[in-house]
């Protein structure tokens, strides 16, 4: 048994080598470190680059899924209210601008926030298509000195 | 019965030099077949996934064409029971991943077929490896 050990280990090396060798003049070489996974894109995000772009376009319909107060204090100018504490009722104030394939853009406040997230999940069950959350979206575009608004209209 | 021997080296040999030359063939195929297997740490894939497949072929040369045979046995024996196991582990976690053993050749699929057919291939390399080990203490060439 310890001769075929020996020789095991032996083929091992040489498989290992071999291996190494060969992957270097390989014309279908791979990385020897695997390289890190891309990051997963969420379809259902948008960056603040993106959504400032989108906001320029005037393409995109911003809508804040805070309480409407926190609205009045302020919100990303142009965005509408839609508070989804209260959706079936404030819904109708927004639908009639509203097709199926709007860009929407839903936000709240804080990284932890889950009111856009809420939003855009029953916007996506009426069968609004291009629904996304941009994450923490009143600081981020209030630090980022974009245009705000104050008020109960947008 | 000195011919069953030889036809089991041929046949589990044989199998691995396939098995081996097929994964060299699409090293990057097998990299996500290894990856999806989900045993190993991420940066390590690509190394097992460029040294396993000669690790094959030469262990399964060797016992085709009868050198060192004790040796091509064990390596050959270790090598199903890593695979039995990462089969295993892979189905009892439920995951819908392409077997990978033979390259890409074969979209089977991690399943009964697959554990099947390692413990033939490992029944195989156990007896080859008893035996020959028996023909090392004895007086056999």
């Amino acid at each position: 048994m310890k001769r075929a050990i020996q020789q095991a280990t032996l083929i091992v090396m040489a498989g290992i080598a071999l291996g190494l060798a060969a992957n270097a003049v390989s014309p279908k070489r791979i990385p020897y470190i695997t390289p890190p996974k891309p990051a997963v894109v969420d379809q259902n995000l948008i960056t603040l680059e993106a959504a400032k772009e989108l906001w320029g376009t005037g393409a995109g319909f911003f809508l804040d899924a805070r309480a409407p107060a926190d609205y009045a204090a302020g919100h990303i100018a142009l965005a509408f209210s839609l508070p989804v504490e209260a959706f079936d009722e404030h819904y109708n104030n927004v639908a009639p601008m509203l097709a199926p394939d709007t860009p929407v853009v839903a936000y709240c406040d804080g990284v932890e926030c889950e009111l856009s997230h809420r939003l855009a999940d029953r916007l996506r069950g009426l069968g609004y298509k291009d629904v996304r959350v941009l994450v923490n979206g009143w600081t981020a575009w209030r630090t980022a000195g974009y245009q705000t608004n104050t008020g109960t209209q947008p | 019965m000195k011919w069953l021997p030889v036809i089991a080296r041929l046949i589990v040999g044989g199998v691995f030099v396939v098995a081996g030359a097929l994964k060299i063939l699409d090293p990057g195929a097998f990299a996500v077949d290894v990856a999806n297997f989900r045993m190993l740490p991420h940066p390590a894939v690509n190394l097992i996934a460029i040294t396993l497949p000669w690790v094959e072929l030469v262990a399964g040369v060797l016992m085709v064409i009868g050198v060192w045979s004790r040796g091509s046995a064990l390596v050959i024996t270790a090598m199903c029971v890593l695979f039995l196991i990462a089969l295993t582990q892979a189905l009892a976690r439920g995951l819908d991943v392409r077997c990978g053993c033979f390259g890409t050749v074969e979209a089977r699929k991690v399943g009964l077929t697959a554990i099947a057919q390692d413990v033939v291939l490992l029944a195989g390399a156990v007896w080859l490896l008893i035996r020959s080990d028996k023909t090392e203490n004895g007086n056999e060439t």
